[in-house]
């Protein structure tokens, strides 16, 4: 907040350089009073006069004074304004006072309007650049996890993966609900563009979202515009909330001394998998479905004439399930590593054990390390200045053969033309190269694999072995001992090192912006910016895998090679005009009026091999094996032109008052519906300034607000097309489009009020910021889902409203503070209620997404957006789980029960800060209360028998996979078995009476436990899988030691710091066994499902941190 | 100043007035708003060809259902399980949406088309009359596989709770429906290479459409025996198909490849064997048309059907014969051979179709040139149609040609009952302990058409079960 508000401080006084009588000249250093650090950009002035200056970086300044001069005024925002009298003195040296009273800055509001915090009538929430900096991750926004009270960001586990970031609650039902990123003023795409395949749980990678290009090392502060009263100005994207960042900037000096700032960030990082987010197996059984192979002593194999041993056992490779024989050391078997002429045990019979030593296959991770290296290069004249900054990220993954790399180039510099006229230019390119990321979902991904479908007698070590000795796909899953195609799963090593993927993005974002302070009352700004990226993603498979999907269509294919190519470009113009002025003594006006005319396209191709490759090892379109489908290309050019206007009334730093009107004309809207407006009121109340004796309280605040903000249509929702089918011979197909448009759609709209208290306590040491607000989305724009005998799937209807009501605090406090040490506490709490009020019509369903395992994402009428529908048990009167007649829990007939939530109850983060001389430390802890998640994975995994819960010791002391013995009827219709009876008992009652008079008794029926699906899948209902997605992490801890002054003094170094940088550490608690409930597919609004999700990892960073 | 602000003024007023072009930012430039109506016929044709073949355990269980074949590790679907994988709400996507939505845009561009010539009026005709058979052909299979369906509101995106009607009423419309298309189709051009069954040959449509009414007729014969006599006798005045004539869809490999490829080969997966029911049968009579269905049992020369339903080790047990898996493999429609057992069931139940001796040789001799299976009339002699209880000869020589047209052969099952299907081992509820005689409906329809829906349920009698009997399947 300091460097913030420094910066700020620096810009402003910048302006108050005047041409210098020619006088005595005054030098001295400013430093802070509470830590002697010296503080650049102080206020010095010749007080009566307008003779003056700001210090330097290193807190100097040198100020010409008159003769007849006084005294020197030193002021700083966030400081005590101090005087010095002259009187003849040369060098004047001022150490100056925090102040107390004046605690809320400066801040940046929407459009890049700076205003005074302590006039807006609505929450914000401000960071520090630092806060978001010290933990290196793939996504920056992931690092806000827990800083801003009301910000739930969600963060899974995949190599460069997207992050979700909903503010307030999830306001449109099928549209996007992410925040609006938005950096120095200039909107920052934050796209998705993983396939709505890969979203739903299907076969894909996950790119994560686009505004992961930014570069946390740029970061000078950012604010979180939580409301609709705060956002109204962006108009028709502004419905889910603004990130607004400012980068950091260079410095002006004066005179001749040019001072350069030079700081080199380095930092690297490793990973440890944390075991409680993976697979606990069980190690007892192997592989196979049931004990129905042809070995008639060991069910379990197969048995018959191998290698010349006539009655050779031979484990069901095949198979990818552990519900076979039961391991023994002493049964030697032929497993697949028999089978291959190239392998170690070729044709050699082995243990029948469980592979992997004891952490099965959880050996086939690797060390993830990151290395980050950063130079930044501030610098500046008396009427320039400028910043470049270049990060280098090189990453490797948890899983063999991945790597993300990005470079990232920051320049930026300002220049006075006038002493009233700036120009601005920015411009960062990115580049971001992923290789080998994880792919996700229901599909071939090697985590489906090793949490739904495995052997847990396989050992990776040896597949890696038989991959590294022929680079050959010679899996663990083949059809026999003589036939070596993988029935379902390749090699993971192959797949690795042969069917990776890769991306490629090159970004520019740029703008130029003229500043033109026309009077001291009236201002212009212009700006033209750009957003341009273009990304390439390559997929592939290679001649000899597993058939899966690929490409065009999704077809199943053994081999084959896709390209996805998109081309993004956003420009903005905007033009400010700002009147600033105080009417009164008391009476202060802000008004604005501007523009913004955008204009974005987006250019996309899908080209696909099809049905396989003729070459191996050659990635290309034209090595397709037959004829390419068509491929999937769109264009789509989106235009809104915006107006705005707005006033801002303060009286004597007691009220405030804003209203703001912004009409968008948006090209995605029909010709007549195309123009909206969106207006904003809000107010506040510093009652604080009215209790001057109340010296307890710093500050007292009252907010309330009132807007209106949007969201216009998806491109293409207003005009059918035919959909192209291919080729059928020299017949070209088409078919008329799934969901049908409507001509006649306009925006959705959220309607919103806010009330907020913020009061600070004791000098500062405590303060908390409450809010309340509701919001209400209306005339929402969706795809309602029809029955299918209307000849569509669905139809875009403007209709439905959502309602998100919620509470947010913030409390900050400084429980310790002295000369050495201090101790700083922080704790967010949001809690959002959620509701679909209405939806279409006689519609009280709308299906978001329709997930592997029969479960859907949806937004219901009456329940919270989001419910998670699926089988359910079935209860007697009583509440008792029913229990079919074959001793299986009785399921739902429908799949339309809500078994869960994806919204959390609520959010917590608690943040707390040491500092001890030179060492500071921080922990945050995040918590999230609440939500599901149906777990795909234990759904089909207990099925498959991997988890250690599938095998255990039954009522009669006998193992729950031996096989049921002596199983009598008896005349009461409950059953009796032999006391050596494997299997086991579903807890429940059963029905012996009839349908319609129902007699329960508890249940006797003894099931097999050695089946497929005895625990899962088919003979569960969905609920059976769903769990509380309730989570305590620790989620980042960092320890610094900065050099003191006095050690660097002989060195070139003004700074050196060291810092020890942990993040999520240790998941204190959560319900989900074997995963980490917050890993997911992807961002967006298909959230808890968990299918082949990776596993998380405790990660732990050194950064060294040197200025010059 | 003023400058200044008046430039601004001109600015802002510029930049909302620049808004000619977001007309055109609305147009998609990639797809278009128009298209030829063949076009549309031809994916409709193609649809409903790839979901009659389909074997895809998320579209089309016949060959389970039928017992021809059943699954090796995962045997939900033959275990009677439709709901897990939501198998019907699949198939009313593919009818309405994939299928009879194009059929019926294609007849709304064709119906606005003006015509100069006699010829192409005719062509106009013909078009709209394929597009009619095509359409009672799709929803013959909607009301066998379902019962009551939506029909008369069907197909209109402005009613999105389309009722249901009833099924015998929606027979009787589909019979005037054929009866109407086999009348109005007149010697002439039609949709040329975009008619993917017949290349635009109207006079094998007509056939077509006889041999679609002979089958609906033939469906209703237990409930209606006098409509079903008249309609099979008036189609039998032909048109009719000749020996080895039928409607199929030749596939031409590549991404055109028979779905059974697809699921079967390039799927790389193990799923199906041979169900011991038609192994069974066909031992019974030493069938020489095994080896066209299927292989020895791995390293036997004997055929070994896996018992259907259980858990099958695919090593263990016959597989599909390779022909039926091949990219190029044709599939049927409808054919002579249905068409003749269809007569010579209609000849022994009393209609003037000829005899049933006749057509019951036919049919089967057909059907071994269609396998290219030598050895027809030996097979003949041995298994003659006998005059009284001819059911079960019929009924079982019927359902071993039908092979792999589970949806034909599950209708013709239903109605003659023979062979005796297995009950296989883990029925879930859903199947109450019987074999199936319908689909339940699309678990999506008790959502977004719930009364429509709770009404049909009333009016096929209370339950919407998978053993529910739709209206001509009595005993």
């Amino acid at each position: 907040m300091r460097k913030f508000t420094l910066f700020l401080a620096l810009i402003f006084f910048i302006g108050m350089q005047v041409v210098q009588a020619q006088t005595s000249t005054v030098t001295g250093t400013v430093t802070n009073a509470e830590d002697g650090s010296t503080i650049p950009g102080v206020s010095v002035v010749v007080k009566g006069t307008t003779f003056g200056t700001t210090t330097d970086l290193q807190g100097k300044y040198t100020l010409n004074v008159p003769p007849d001069a006084q005294a020197l005024k030193f002021s700083f925002v966030g400081m005590k304004t101090t005087e010095r009298a002259i009187a003849g003195q040369k060098v004047i040296n001022v150490a100056m006072e925090p102040e107390v009273t004046a605690i809320e800055g400066v801040v940046v509001t929407a459009l890049g309007i700076t205003r005074e915090k302590k006039s807006l009538g609505y929450a914000t929430q401000e960071l520090g650049g630092d806060e978001l900096n010290q933990v290196k991750r793939d996504n920056f926004i992931s690092n806000l996890s827990g800083k801003a009270a009301g910000v739930q960001v969600k963060s899974n586990n995949n190599m460069g993966g997207s992050a979700n970031i909903i503010i307030r609650g999830n306001s449109s039902i099928t549209g996007s609900n992410q925040a609006l990123i938005v950096v120095d003023g200039v909107p920052v795409s934050n796209d998705n563009t993983n396939n709505s395949g890969q979203i739903t749980g299907r076969a894909g990678y996950d790119y994560g979202n686009a505004a992961s290009d930014i570069d946390p090392n740029n970061i000078e502060s950012m604010n979180v515009l939580k409301g609709a009263a705060a956002t109204a100005l962006y108009g028709s994207r502004a419905a889910n909330g603004v990130i607004l960042i400012t980068t950091k900037k260079g410095q002006k000096t004066t005179g001749a001394a040019r001072i350069l700032g030079v700081s080199i960030t380095s930092n690297v990082t490793t990973g440890f998998i944390d075991k409680s987010t993976f697979p606990a197996y069980q190690k007892e059984y192997g592989a196979g479905y049931g004990p129905y192979y042809s070995s008639e002593e060991y069910p379990g194999l197969d048995q018959g004439e191998i290698f010349g041993d006539p009655n050779g056992l031979i484990v069901p490779t095949y198979e990818d399930a552990s519900m076979g024989e039961k391991f023994d050391p002493a049964l030697l078997v032929y497993q697949y590593d028999a089978f291959y002429p190239a392998s170690p045990n070729y044709k050699k019979k082995t243990p029948y054990v469980f592979g992997g030593g004891n952490d099965g296959a959880i050996d086939f991770f690797e060390t993830p390390w990151s290395f980050t290296n950063n130079i930044d290069i501030t610098g500046g004249g008396e009427v320039s200045t400028f910043r470049l900054s270049y990060t280098n990220t090189d990453q490797t993954g948890i899983m063999p053969n991945s790597s993300l790399k990005k470079n990232n180039f920051l320049f930026n510099g300002t220049y006075d033309l006038l002493d009233n006229l700036k120009v601005t230019a920015s411009a960062n390119y990115v580049n971001t190269k992923g290789k080998g990321r994880n792919s996700t979902g229901y599909s071939d991904n090697i985590l489906s694999s090793f949490r739904q479908w495995y052997q847990v007698n396989v050992d990776m070590e040896m597949q890696k072995e038989l991959y590294d000795l022929t680079n050959r796909n010679l899996s663990w899953n083949p059809k026999g001992p003589d036939n070596f195609q993988p029935n379902y799963w390749d090699n993971p090593y192959w797949v690795r090192y042969q069917n990776y993927q890769n991306d490629n993005r090159d970004r520019l974002i740029a703008y130029t912006q003229v500043d033109w302070d026309i009077t001291d009352h009236f201002s212009l700004m212009g700006r033209a910016a750009m957003d341009v990226y273009d990304e390439l993603q390559e997929e592939r498979k290679a001649i000899g895998s597993v058939s899966g999907e690929i490409g065009v269509g999704r077809t199943e294919a053994t081999s084959g090679y896709s390209r996805y190519s998109r081309k993004f470009r956003e420009t903005n113009f905007d033009l400010i005009a700002k009147y600033n002025r105080y009417l009164t003594e008391e009476l202060s006006l802000n008004a604005l009026l501007g523009t913004n005319i955008r204009r974005t396209s987006i250019d996309r191709v899908f080209a696909s091999t099809e049905g396989g490759l003729t070459l191996p090892n050659l990635y290309s379109l034209s090595n397709s094996a037959n004829p390419m489908l068509p491929p999937e290309e769109s264009y789509q050019e989106i235009g809104v032109n915006g107006i705005f206007a707005g006033v801002s009334l303060g009286y004597a730093d007691l009220v405030y008052m804003d209203a703001t009107i912004r009409r968008d004309e948006s090209s995605t809207l029909p010709e007549n519906e195309r123009d909206y407006y969106y207006p904003a009121v809000s107010g506040s109340f510093l009652f604080s300034n009215l209790m001057e004796n109340a010296t307890w309280m710093q500050l007292g605040k009252i907010r309330l607000g009132y807007a209106e903000v949007g969201n216009d249509a998806p491109w293409g929702s207003t005009m059918d097309t035919y959909t192209n089918m291919g080729l059928y011979g020299t017949a070209a197909l088409f078919s008329v489009p799934s969901t049908k448009a409507n001509e006649n759609l306009k925006p959705e709209r959220t309607k919103s009020i806010e009330a907020g208290l913020e009061m600070v306590f004791f000098q500062n040491r405590l303060g908390f910021d409450f809010s309340y607000y509701k919001n209400n989305s209306v005339d929402q724009i969706i795809p309602v889902s029809v029955s299918f005998a209307t000849g569509y799937s669905g139809k875009y209807v403007n209709a439905g409203e959502i309602q998100n009501q919620g509470i947010e605090l913030t409390m900050r406090g400084t429980p310790v503070v002295n000369s050495d040490f201090r101790w700083d506490a922080t704790l967010n709490f949001a809690r959002n209620r959620n509701e679909v009020i209405s939806l279409d019509e006689g519609l009280e369903n709308l299906q978001i997404g329709a997930l592997q395992g029969g479960v859907t994402i949806n937004a219901r009428v009456g329940e919270p957006y989001g419910t998670i529908q699926g089988t359910d048990f079935v209860y007697d009167d009583n509440g008792n789980k029913v229990v079919s007649s074959s001793g299986h829990f009785r399921k739902s007939a429908t799949s339309d029960k809500i078994i869960g939530n994806i919204t959390p109850d609520w959010n917590l983060g608690f943040n707390n800060a040491f500092s001890y001389k030179n060492w500071s430390m921080s922990f945050l802890i995040d918590w999230q209360q609440g939500g599901s998640i149906f777990s795909l994975d234990q759904w089909y995994g207990m099925a498959t028998g991997l988890y250690e819960e599938t095998v255990f010791t039954n009522d009669l002391g006998n193992g729950s996979r031996d096989p049921i013995v002596g199983e009598v009827q008896n005349e009461d219709l409950t059953y009796s078995y032999d006391a050596t009876s494997g299997g086991f008992i579903n807890e429940g009652v059963v029905n012996i009476g009839t349908e319609e008079a129902p007699n329960y008794i508890p249940n006797t029926k003894r099931v097999a436990g050695n089946n497929y699906a005895a625990f899962g899948y088919a003979t569960s209902p969905n609920s059976r899988y769903v769990f509380d997605a309730t989570y305590i992490k620790l989620r980042e801890v960092v320890l610094t030691y900065r050099l003191p002054k006095s050690t660097l003094a002989n060195t070139p170094f003004q700074g050196a710091s060291f810092s020890l940088v942990g993040s999520n550490l240790w998941i204190i608690s959560k319900d989900l066994k074997h995963a980490d409930p917050e890993a997911s597919q992807s961002s967006g609004n298909v959230q808890g499902w968990q299918s082949g999700v990776m596993p998380s990892t405790r990660n732990v960073g050194l950064t060294v941190s040197l200025q010059f | 100043m003023k400058k200044i602000i008046l430039a601004f003024i001109v600015l802002i007023g510029f930049s909302t007035s620049c808004t000619k072009d977001f007309n055109e930012y609305n147009v998609d430039k990639k797809n278009p708003v128009e298209v030829p109506s063949q076009m549309l016929v031809a994916n409709a044709q193609k649809a409903l060809a790839d979901q009659v073949a389909s074997t895809n355990v998320n579209l089309n269980v016949w060959k389970l259902f039928t017992q021809y074949w059943t699954e090796t590790t995962y045997t939900d679907e033959a275990n009677y399980d439709i709901i897990n994988r939501n198998i019907a709400q699949l198939a009313f996507r593919t009818y309405y949406r994939n299928i009879l939505r194009d059929l019926d845009e294609a007849r709304m561009i064709i119906e606005k088309e003006e015509t100069l010539t006699p010829e192409e009026e005719a062509s106009k005709t013909n078009r709209l009359q394929i597009i009619e058979l095509v359409s009672v052909y799709c929803y013959n299979r909607l009301v066998d596989t379902f019962g009551n369906v939506p029909y008369t509101e069907a197909l209109n995106i402005d009613d999105i709770t389309p009722a249901y009607d009833d099924a015998a009423t929606i027979y009787n419309d589909l019979i005037s429906r054929a009866q109407a298309a086999v009348a109005a189709i007149q010697d002439g051009e039609s949709f040329g290479n975009y008619d993917l069954y017949f290349n635009g040959d109207v006079s094998m449509w007509r056939k077509f459409g006889n041999s679609l009414l002979i089958k609906m007729g033939i469906t209703i014969s237990k409930v209606n025996w006098a409509k079903s006599k008249e309609v099979i006798e008036a189609a039998y005045a032909g048109p009719l198909f000749a020996m080895g004539e039928l409607a199929q869809l030749q596939y031409l490999g590549g991404s055109n490849s028979n779905p059974l490829y697809q699921d079967m080969v390039q799927s790389g997966r193990d799923d199906f064997v041979i169900a011991n029911t038609l192994v069974d049968v066909m031992n019974g009579l030493n069938d020489p048309r095994r080896p066209a269905y299927m292989d020895f049992a791995p390293d036997t020369n004997v055929y070994i059907g896996g018992p259907y339903g259980e858990n099958n080790p695919f090593t263990q047990y016959s597989h599909v014969a390779q022909r039926i898996q091949e990219p190029t493999y044709a599939i049927t429609l409808i054919d002579y051979t249905e068409t003749q057992f269809y007569l010579a069931e209609a000849a022994l139940r009393g209609a003037a179709v000829g005899t049933a001796d006749e057509h019951y040789t036919n049919a089967v001799t057909s059907s071994f040139d269609y396998w290219m299976v030598e050895g027809a009339a030996d097979y003949l002699a041995a298994n003659p149609l006998p005059a009284e209880n001819w059911q079960e000869v019929l009924s079982t020589q019927a359902w071993i040609a039908y092979y792999v047209r589970g949806q034909v052969s599950f209708t013709s099952w239903r109605r003659l009952g023979y062979p005796a299907f297995n009950m296989p081992p883990r029925p879930p509820e859903s199947a109450n302990n019987a074999i199936p005689r319908r689909f339940t409906y699309p678990v999506n329809e008790q959502t977004l058409n719930k009364d429509n829906y709770f009404q049909a349920v009333e009016a096929i009698g209370g339950n919407d079960f998978l053993s529910t009997r739709i209206f001509w399947d009595v005993q």
